[in-house]
């Protein structure tokens, strides 16, 4: 695959890639923190669980927000310019894909703030 | 003369024909020639899809009876309160055995075994790019899950439940072999499964008419593909879990013993990483089927096909986010649990986003009201209900109450019947016009469907019922005067109102189905995809380009045109099985695949890798060893026929385009094989990482076990010392190889056995080091974990050991040169992998303890 190629994967990709890492580490962090009895720990002032939640969350919906510009960005160009259509069918999809993503993403952290950390 | 990856512009015009009438004489006789199946007994050697994929589909359909035989005989039992039909040990076998044969022997290889079927055809492929390796597969489940379900014959069947829970699954509870048959004959099965998915995600991606463009690959195609990579990540987890508790009964390595720093809940975690997904693997391709089933039956495209892409992807990953709502009950902090819960509530909408798509597309269509859109219909009722049921046990305090009750028994049998049995018996009526003389019968059709959908509900909705009112599942009998008494009664009526229905369909099976390939019974709904082609056992005649998603729809003269040759391809190049392989994305010729035709290698590989885990579990060990050293000889003697290297020159398949014969690189299927293969291998080192930390969580003060002292770091970077330097010399034996210094190509074999030896000296000091500093592996979990990740590394040194071995031997035979490297980069990119392995398990075996213990 050309280089090109992988990239209209990873984009396409990116939105749940990003949901992946945040679950990874919002469940690692909880688990390890509240294993180890870590949790009554704070972080700038938020318990150290939900600010690592908080933490995963806000750079999962940034890295996603970028992901989704760029594809739009892509399906506006794929729009104005003659390209194939499997180009054209990448970028629509990626667009769809990192959108959903931003929605998953944000109500996967939700928990964060309704329950206590280690209960 | 290799086409460009990246395309002008050129869809939706309608393709010249690449190659003029007439054809040369003799050019139709050859194709058919190279792909005629041996007769006689040899019959059985042929690895041809079309037949693999019918022997694959009928074993697994054998399965299907059998598991619902047994259903049959526990609803019996429960059909009244304190019965004695059979008692409580065969019960638990019973139910272990229903569970274990519907999940592991029929779903996942019944979605499989019709993707090798009809894949190729889907996509006008003239087979998968291995085909050699679905026989293996075959043969392999096909022995193995006979013997594995004669079990049940001799009271040896496992009875731990179907997700074979620790400590009621260790030797402590469970002494006796039934669970060794589980743990050896799943094990390997698994495998199978696995050599499956590797095939589908390269046959996807390289095999495929010209033209299809990623946005014209069928909606079952991308099903597949999804799918094949689930079970890439989800079933190393399971093979892991396996692995430590058969580990831990045979040689006392406690991974789940609590009173040497096991836990038996990594066993939860394990198997319902993989349990969970295994959900959405049987679901995804039945979904797969219907998209292509509706558009046909409403004679219109289908709605919303990005979105249906869409959602089979996010179904894909959010369904690695589920796997904990299986253990709600465990005591887990209830933050953790709602992670689960948000995702378990929002795969919900992909599988939405599926069912409205279809419910749009019959509504723009004028829907045909036969058998296959009755059971698509009935799919959609079942289904929705089950998942509305699990949008319920999605919530932790709703399923703390449900939990382990009948209400789980009726969820997960609406999810599973209603979206995976009735999308295939949609599948069944639907594309047995392609396999079949005739189609099956419309009338006792709708009886089968009539008689299935009923009977699935009057079975399973009282459940719901029967659990909340508090009866746990896996009772064997239960006392009068608990208000089940009715209930029981009404789901044991309906169990026999399905096996009515399967019986009606096994009985028109008979009267209907003969097998043909040319002589078909046609495209019988007026379908627009190519598996609809005329098709032989060398699939189609010619391999057409297509410039919509339904062409024969949009290209009335396809069929006609494919059948007189005057697409690509149209006889046979190189006198032998080929294949058309295509760039991923865009469909364009790249080169001539040379396929092995019937052979009896898979098979002896398949029944020899069979008998070795088989025999394991009556620990006949001798004998085991003896079937596993020819299981290898086998394949060695398979792949010895492959990589023929450029037997042809460059040939011109029509319309000018002249693609090789052999390529190399990672244009190569097999190099794209290798690369998913060390997927898996890496989801097993990482799922062994994850549950090196799990323990280290659970024994905060124990890691390393007390009073060990961890051997000193020098040992490590000797060893890592030595991975380096046997992946160093690999990478100058593929310099030489190529021809970079030309002073010394003889040095490829010398380097290549030298590398041997440091790498194996590698993981044997890594393996004393422990040894000498005096860990036992029994005496604490900590022991267990190191030496399980330690014994893994080793596992791949030796496996490199007979890739380099075997290396050495094609240069000595010459049959490996600069130009014919495919089997030396093979070996290659593994030797790359188990290197890497080796470095990051001695940075978590060495660099961890001193990290978290002080030392």
């Amino acid at each position: 695959m050309t280089a090109l190629r992988t990239g209209q994967v990873l984009l396409m990709l990116a939105g749940l890639i990003a949901w992946a890492l945040q679950f990874l580490l919002i469940y690692g962090a909880t688990s390890t923190l509240c294993g180890r009895e870590w949790a009554d720990a704070t972080f700038l002032g938020l318990g150290v669980v939900q600010a690592s939640i908080l933490i995963a969350t806000v750079t999962a919906l940034a890295a996603t927000a970028a992901a989704f510009a760029w594809s739009l960005r892509g399906y506006r160009s794929a729009e104005a310019r003659p390209v194939s259509a499997a180009d054209r069918f990448m970028v629509q999809s990626a667009a769809l894909v990192n959108g959903f993503s931003l929605i998953v993403i944000l109500w996967q952290g939700i928990p964060a703030f309704i329950l206590p950390a280690c209960a | 003369m290799n086409a460009p990856e990246r395309p002008e512009s050129f869809e939706r015009r309608e393709p010249e024909l690449p190659n003029a009438l007439p054809r040369p004489a003799g050019e139709f006789e050859a194709l058919k020639r190279a792909w005629k199946s041996p007769r006689g007994l040899s019959f059985i050697t042929d690895v041809n899809n079309t037949y693999v994929g019918i022997w694959y589909v009928g074993t697994a359909f054998l399965f299907f009876i059998l598991a619902g035989i047994l259903a049959l005989i526990m609803r019996a039992q429960l059909a009244v309160p304190e019965s004695d039909l059979v008692g409580h040990d065969l019960y638990n076998q019973l139910f272990t055995m229903h569970g274990t044969v519907m999940m592991f022997l029929f779903a996942v290889p019944a979605v499989e075994a019709a993707s090798v079927y009809l894949l190729p055809n889907m996509q006008a492929a003239r087979d998968l790019p291995f085909p050699r390796l679905s026989a293996y597969a075959f043969w392999a489940y096909f022995v193995g899950g006979l013997v594995f379900f004669g079990t049940i014959f001799f009271g040896l069947a496992p009875n731990g439940g179907w997700f074979m829970y620790p400590p009621l699954t260790g030797t402590k509870y469970s002494p006796a072999d039934n669970a060794d048959w589980w743990l050896l004959g799943i094990g390997f099965i698994e495998i199978s499964a696995i050599a499956g998915a590797i095939e589908i995600i390269v046959g996807v991606m390289k095999t495929r008419a010209v033209g299809m463009s990623l946005d014209k690959l069928p909606v079952y195609s991308w099903a597949m593909l999804v799918f094949a990579v689930m079970i890439v990540i989800g079933f190393p987890a399971i093979i892991l879990g396996t692995l430590l508790l058969e580990m831990e009964r045979a040689f006392d390595w406690p991974f789940f013993i609590a009173e040497r720093g096991g836990d038996p809940l990594l066993w939860q975690h394990l198997f319902w990483f993989f349990g969970h997904p295994e959900v959405y693997i049987i679901f995804l391709p039945a979904t797969g089927m219907v998209s292509m089933i509706v558009p046909a039956m409403a004679q219109t495209p289908l709605v919303g096909y990005r979105l249906i892409v869409l959602a089979l992807i996010a179904t894909g990953f959010l369904s690695f986010g589920l796997w904990v709502h299986h253990m709600f009950a465990t005591g887990l902090p209830k933050m953790s649990l709602s992670f689960f819960s948000a995702a378990s509530t929002a795969v919900a909408v992909p599988s939405g986003i599926q069912v409205f798509a279809w419910i749009a597309t019959i509504a723009s269509g004028r829907m045909k009201l036969t058998t296959p859109s009755l059971f698509v219909i009935g799919f959609l009722f079942i289904f929705t209900l089950g998942g509305l049921t699990g949008v319920m046990v999605a919530m932790a305090p709703f399923d703390w109450q449900a939990h382990d009750t009948y209400f789980v028994v009726a969820h997960l049998h609406y999810v599973l019947i209603g979206g995976m049995v009735f999308p295939l018996f949609a599948a069944f009526y639907y594309w047995i016009p392609v396999a079949s003389k005739h189609a099956l019968s419309e009338r006792l059709g709708r009886w089968v469907f009539g008689l299935m959908f009923l009977g699935v509900n009057v079975t399973f909705l009282p459940m719901h019922i029967t659990g909340l009112i508090g009866m746990p599942r896996r009772v064997y009998t239960y006392p009068v005067d608990m208000g089940w008494d009715a209930l029981n009664l009404v789901s044991t009526i309906g169990s026999f109102m399905i096996a009515a229905g399967v019986a009606i369909f096994i009985y028109d099976l008979a009267r209907k189905f003969r097998f043909a390939s040319e002589d078909n019974a046609g495209n019988v709904w007026n379908a627009g995809t190519l598996e609809w082609l005329p098709n032989g056992q060398y699939a189609t005649r010619s391999i057409p380009a297509v410039v919509s998603r339904e062409p024969l729809w949009d290209q009335p003269n396809l069929s006609k045109d494919v059948e007189e040759g005057r697409y690509y391809l149209p006889g046979t190049a190189t006198g032998g099985r080929e294949a058309l392989v295509t760039s991923p994305f865009d469909a364009r010729p790249q080169y001539i695949l040379q396929i092995p035709g019937a052979g009896w290698q898979p098979l002896l590989a398949a029944v020899f890798t069979a008998a070795f885990f088989l025999l394991l579990t009556v620990k006949l060990v001798l004998p085991s060893v003896v079937c596993g050293v020819i299981a290898i000889g086998c394949v060695i003697w398979w792949l010895w026929e492959t990589d023929p290297g450029p037997t042809r020159p460059p040939a011109d398949i029509g319309g000018g385009i002249v693609v090789p014969v052999y390529v190399t690189g990672p244009m190569n299927h097999s190099w794209w094989a290798m690369i998913v293969l060390m997927v898996v291998a890496g989801m097993v080192f990482t799922c062994m990482i994850f549950s090196y930390l799990f323990l280290w969580l659970v024994n905060p003060s124990a890691w390393p076990a007390q009073g060990f002292v961890p051997p000193h770091w020098i040992w490590a970077a000797i060893a890592a010392a030595l991975y380096i330097a046997s992946a160093i010399l690999i990478d100058r034996a593929s310099g030489n190889l190529r021809g970079e210094d030309r002073r010394s190509p003889r040095s490829v074999p010398v380097l290549i056995g030298i590398a041997l030896v440091l790498v194996s000296a590698a993981s044997a000091v890594d393996l004393a080091a422990q040894w000498r500093a005096g860990l036992s592996p029994s005496a604490h979990a900590y022991g267990a974990a190191v030496y399980a990740l330690v014994s893994y590394q080793i596992f791949f040194v030796l496996t490199t050991l007979v890739m380099g071995l075997y290396t050495i031997a094609r240069w000595l035979t010459g049959k490996l040169d600069s130009v014919r490297r495919t089997t030396f980069d093979n070996t290659m990119l593994f030797w790359y992998y188990t290197a890497a392995q080796g470095l990051v398990g001695i940075v978590v075996v060495h660099g961890f303890p001193r990290l978290t213990g002080g030392i």
